[in-house]
């Protein structure tokens, strides 16, 4: 008897058109756990070293949590994986919203979409029935588009829809995978993986599906002692009210709010850029729930007057106003929800979209880039209009938003001079907006993270003390309270690795990063036990966390397998090079490549990974059951 | 207990906690088409409106019934279903002017909110946004 999972894997080859499903056996489940852990071991099985991301020969893997479709809090988030165009290395990504739910609800743990479809399609899933169908008539439209298109088409309101825009068709190195109108697989290219496939949307109907778990009396006591915890969390009611945006006016105070592409991390004057202004400013218009959710970070907002009147969309997250705002010097919030609707619906990663555009702002002022490559564009700091233009000509790779579109490390190599140095980016992705100049955990674990700098792989927030929660985590990992600083060097191979460690958990079961690692009212004890509760398979604590390492570990591997090495693990130039404009008084301003150097060693060390080359070694990979990568390695 | 459900669509966050909370307490399983509350959705404006029993004081549920299959159930005024009455007209679905009332396919019965006996469910999952509340009344209004 199948517990918390469907054993069910569908796989669609698009260069034959023929759909199959897989069983998905148990012992899967024991060392995977679900969601990210499934598609680590599909990639790396399915895939040869070397493919070309946006060939036939990569595979798209959607994969909801383990958790996902249960009353667990925040367990509605999918894992979607590919080999990533952005930096030719390991992808996962991931996004909330409803997809996932009507995925697994409809009888599949996970979807393998494999090889290239000669003609644009798309995958109606509805229940137990799957086919492909022509999207001829989607080809060419934007994300609000194809779902008004294909529920009229459907004769079905409550279908969720996975669909890529313009720039996913066209293989935009950032482009993004939208689900249920405004969640976002978005990071490294995801769409344009999809795009290359010519595959347009999937439409799913789960719910006619069912889902049990193995003990349910006891499930349902673990659920709502997570429940409580969460909602006690001193940020929890904090992060329900004004989103991940809440804290900007804080964070810009700290110098710790990355604007003017880095250079600096503090402006003059915030605006209302900050979460906390939007309800009282009218833009705030509703909170959204992913799959039972019980933050509502994601917000709904609208312009209703003005230059940008009638915008509308899901966000802007924080990431997004840093990116779009600030890193591009604007301050006006309209302005920034105007460009977010636009990445929304064109299907562009918000990060990078903006880290593209400051970087060619800094090279127009810098004489690297003028007029006669912008078509007279002034790319001047903080001109929306030409935030808004930009982000238009990147979706359509028209003139220079061609050369924008393959992202900054690539775009830097096309312009010459000393761009890279100002191409925030390290493996080819654009670092995620955190001044890790400041925050040692995080630069360490951008360095070390498979896909590049950014929060999602390893979120360690708790590193600033900022919570008493936060603080007590840190006691835990490290043994005393002290090290809830963010500008040191010690411990933060031990806070990095517990983080990833129950990072991986929580993509694996499908949970939100918030309840495991910003908020903490899931931790090691309670993800083992809802684990054993759902599926009805023996956990305790330290065996979660070594299954999260194990994932972990197969997808470096997945990495070693494509020639990384730990001279790759390194920080942005800038981050590594220059301090940061407006702190000049700073004693210890950057993260130099000695001080990398110190925390990789111990990180390292803890992990069981050869020092020099950064591999995980034989002993390391038997001890996690991974020795099957070794004749490949 | 006695009461009944106030339903605030303004704050739903559309997350459907309780449509999953709801089918995993009456029937153990999680599933849409097994709950008692549907979250009804305008995505595209981040719309979502808890359809559920509000336990109406005309309930027209009731009058329609030709079988006398519905009744307010003494102790909590919820609305229940003899299921052997039933013969699974969906007269009743028809009949609730708020959407509040479901149709289980398979059994061939509506699927109406029974108030978890007095402690639904639903509304320990709603804790933030408190899209549902359930409301105490003095006496059952039959």
């Amino acid at each position: 008897m199948r517990h918390s999972y469907q054993g069910t894997i569908l796989h669609v080859g698009l260069s034959t058109a023929k759909i199959w499903k897989e069983v998905l056996d148990k012992d899967s489940i024991a060392n995977f756990i679900g969601g990210r852990g499934i598609a680590a071991k599909i990639l790396w099985d399915e895939t040869k070293k070397g493919i070309d991301p946006l060939s036939e020969e990569n595979i798209l893997i959607f994969a909801p949590g383990l958790l996902t479709g249960t009353h667990a809090p925040c367990s509605g988030r999918i894992t979607v994986t590919a080999k990533g165009p952005a930096t030719n290395l390991y992808l996962k990504t991931s996004a909330g919203g409803h997809f996932s739910t009507a995925l697994k609800m409809a009888g599949y743990d996970c979807l393998v979409i494999e090889g290239v479809s000669n003609k644009p399609v798309y995958l109606w899933i509805n229940n137990k029935k799957v086919e492909l169908r022509d999207a001829s008539d989607l080809w060419g439209k934007n994300i609000k588009q194809t779902n008004k298109i294909l529920k009229e088409q459907l004769k079905d309101d409550r279908i969720e829809v996975a669909c890529i825009g313009l720039a996913g068709e066209n293989k935009v190195k950032f482009a993004s995978i939208m689900v249920s109108y405004y969640s976002a697989a978005a990071r490294g290219g995801i769409g344009a993986v999809m795009g290359s496939k010519k595959i347009k949307a999937i439409a799913v109907n789960g719910r006619e599906g069912r889902l049990n778990v193995a003990s349910p009396e006891r499930f349902n006591e673990v659920v709502k002692s997570a429940r409580e915890a969460l909602y006690k969390d001193s940020i929890a009611l904090d992060i329900y009210k004004y989103g991940t945006a809440r804290d900007i006016d804080a964070l810009n105070w700290m110098h710790i709010f990355p604007s003017y592409n880095f250079k600096r991390a503090h402006m003059e004057d915030v605006g209302k850029l900050s979460g906390r202004d939007w309800p009282k400013a009218g833009y705030l218009k509703r909170k959204v729930g992913c799959g039972s959710c019980i933050f509502a970070c994601h917000r709904f907002t609208s312009v209703d007057k003005g230059k940008y009147v009638g915008s509308y969309s899901g966000g802007p997250e924080y990431e997004t106003v840093s990116a779009l705002g600030a890193g591009c010097g604007i301050n006006n919030i309209e302005a920034v929800i105007r460009a977010n609707e636009l990445c929304n619906d064109l299907g562009l990663d918000t990060i990078s979209t903006g880290s593209v555009i400051q970087w060619a702002m800094e090279s127009y002022e810098k004489g690297l880039l003028t007029e006669r490559d912008t078509e007279g564009m002034k790319l001047r700091w903080g001109s929306e209009e030409a935030l808004i233009k930009l982000i238009n000509m990147i979706a359509g790779r028209e003139g220079i938003g061609n050369i924008l579109a393959e992202g900054t490390r690539t775009a830097a190599k096309k312009i010459g001079g000393e761009s890279w140095k100002w191409a925030v980016q390290t493996k080819g992705l654009e670092q995620s907006r955190v001044e890790t100049r400041g925050a040692y955990s995080y630069a360490l674990a951008f360095a070390v993270n498979p896909r590049g700098p950014d929060h999602l792989h390893t979120e360690c927030l708790a590193e600033f003390g900022g919570s008493p929660e936060a603080i007590q985590v840190i006691k835990k990992i490290t043994g005393d309270e002290k090290y809830a600083v963010p500008d040191s060097i010690n411990k933060r191979a031990e806070i990095v690795r517990w983080h990833e460690d129950i990072y991986a958990i929580s993509d694996a079961l499908g949970l939100c990063a918030f309840t495991t690692t910003a908020s903490y009212g899931i931790d090691e004890e309670k993800s083992a036990k809802l684990f054993q509760y759902a599926t009805g398979i023996e956990m305790d604590a330290h065996r979660i966390m070594e299954t999260g390492r194990r994932i972990l570990t197969l997808e470096r591997c997945f990495n070693i397998r494509e020639g990384l090495t730990r001279g790759d693990d390194v920080s942005p130039w800038r981050i590594m090079h220059e301090r940061q404009n407006d702190l000049e008084g700073s004693k210890d301003p950057i993260i130099s490549q000695e001080k990398l150097d110190i925390m990789l060693n111990n990180y390292c060390d803890l992990h069981g990974w050869d020092k020099k080359t950064g591999r995980p070694t034989g002993a390391t990979l038997k001890k996690l059951g991974l020795e099957f990568v070794l004749k490949e390695l | 207990m006695n009461g009944c459900l106030v339903v605030n669509s303004e704050v739903c966050t559309g997350c459907n906690s309780c449509t999953f909370v709801c089918s995993f307490t009456h029937e153990g399983y999680f599933s849409f088409s097994k709950s008692r509350i549907q979250i009804e959705q305008n995505k595209e404006r981040a719309i979502s409106i808890p359809r559920v029993c509000i336990r109406c004081k005309k309930a027209p549920c009731v009058q329609i019934c030709s079988q006398e299959a519905l009744f307010k159930d003494k102790d909590t005024g919820a609305i229940i279903v003899d299921k052997d009455k039933c013969t699974g007209c969906k007269e009743c679905v028809k009949a609730c002017p708020y959407g509040g009332i479901g149709f289980d396919e398979e059994d061939s019965t509506p699927l109406i909110c029974d108030l978890c006996g007095g402690k639904p469910a639903c509304i320990e999952v709603c804790r933030f946004p408190q899209a549902i509340k359930f409301k105490q009344l003095k006496e059952v209004e039959l």
